[in-house]
């Protein structure tokens, strides 16, 4: 069993996943934590620090570090052609996370933004999970 | 968007791209070497230039007018890693590539 948990966090392609979802995860919190935070006076409100005020925008760059040192690990082993072309699958996620925990509204022309992103992700995996099986 | 502004974009652009291809090229390595240290050095300090260009960019600029630029990093960091760090790119690849970066273009037009 631990044995199972472990060959699958060295999995590269299990961490490029986790990358993935880190970096949607941290968006999410982020953004929530963005908006609660405490407005300053105009001279320093741009900076955007007055969010470090709120526990949502520390756990959103918590996520940052994690899906960051992921994303190191995928590079060691997954050629940067295929990982990063993979890692914009986040765009797709992104939207719909906003869209379900945020209640953000998403247009027609983002959803086919979205679907191309998508058709794109599956254009570069589909080979490599062919590849994968013949291992 | 002033020539100076454009430039802003680029460079951020540019060094965002670099920053991954250091990244890579380091994490290739032994990383106890002294070239993964130098490589991983350039790539981090690469990648937080960048993103605080972007930062300032976006007190001026929307992100969707932003957004655009960072979709084309798809397709250079493709032809960049075939070009510096000899990989392998398919047509398959780059045509997979290139839609991707379409379809930010289009989600950030929106």
């Amino acid at each position: 069993m631990i044995q199972k948990a472990k060959e699958l966090l060295l999995n590269p392609w299990f961490q490029l996943v986790l990358s993935v979802l880190f970096v949607t995860t941290s968006e999410v919190f982020l953004k929530r934590g963005a908006v609660e935070a405490p407005r300053l006076p105009e001279e320093v409100n741009w900076t955007g620090v007055s969010g470090l005020a709120s526990p949502d925008v520390w756990y959103g760059i918590l996520f940052v570090i994690a899906s960051f040192i992921s994303w190191l690990y995928v590079l060691r082993f997954i050629p940067l052609t295929i990982a990063f072309p993979l890692s914009n699958f986040v765009h797709v996620l992104v939207p719909l996370a906003s869209w379900f925990f945020l209640n953000e509204h998403i247009s027609v022309q983002r959803w086919c933004g979205i679907a191309l992103v998508l058709l794109g992700v599956l254009i570069v995996a589909k080979p490599v999970a062919r590849m994968e099986e013949k291992l | 968007m002033t020539p100076f502004s454009a430039l802003l974009i680029f460079v951020a652009l540019i060094l965002f791209v670099l920053a991954q291809l250091f990244l890579k090229h380091a994490m290739e390595d032994d990383l106890r070497s002294a070239r993964f240290k130098k490589n991983f050095a350039v790539g981090l300090s690469t990648m937080t230039v960048s993103f605080f260009i972007t930062l300032g960019l976006l007190q001026h600029f929307e992100l969707s007018y932003l957004y655009p630029f960072q979709g084309l990093s798809v397709v250079i960091i493709s032809l960049l890693a075939a070009a510096i760090l000899r990989e392998k790119l398919t047509p398959r690849l780059f045509f997979g590539a290139a839609l991707i970066s379409a379809g930010v273009v289009l989600v950030s037009l929106s």
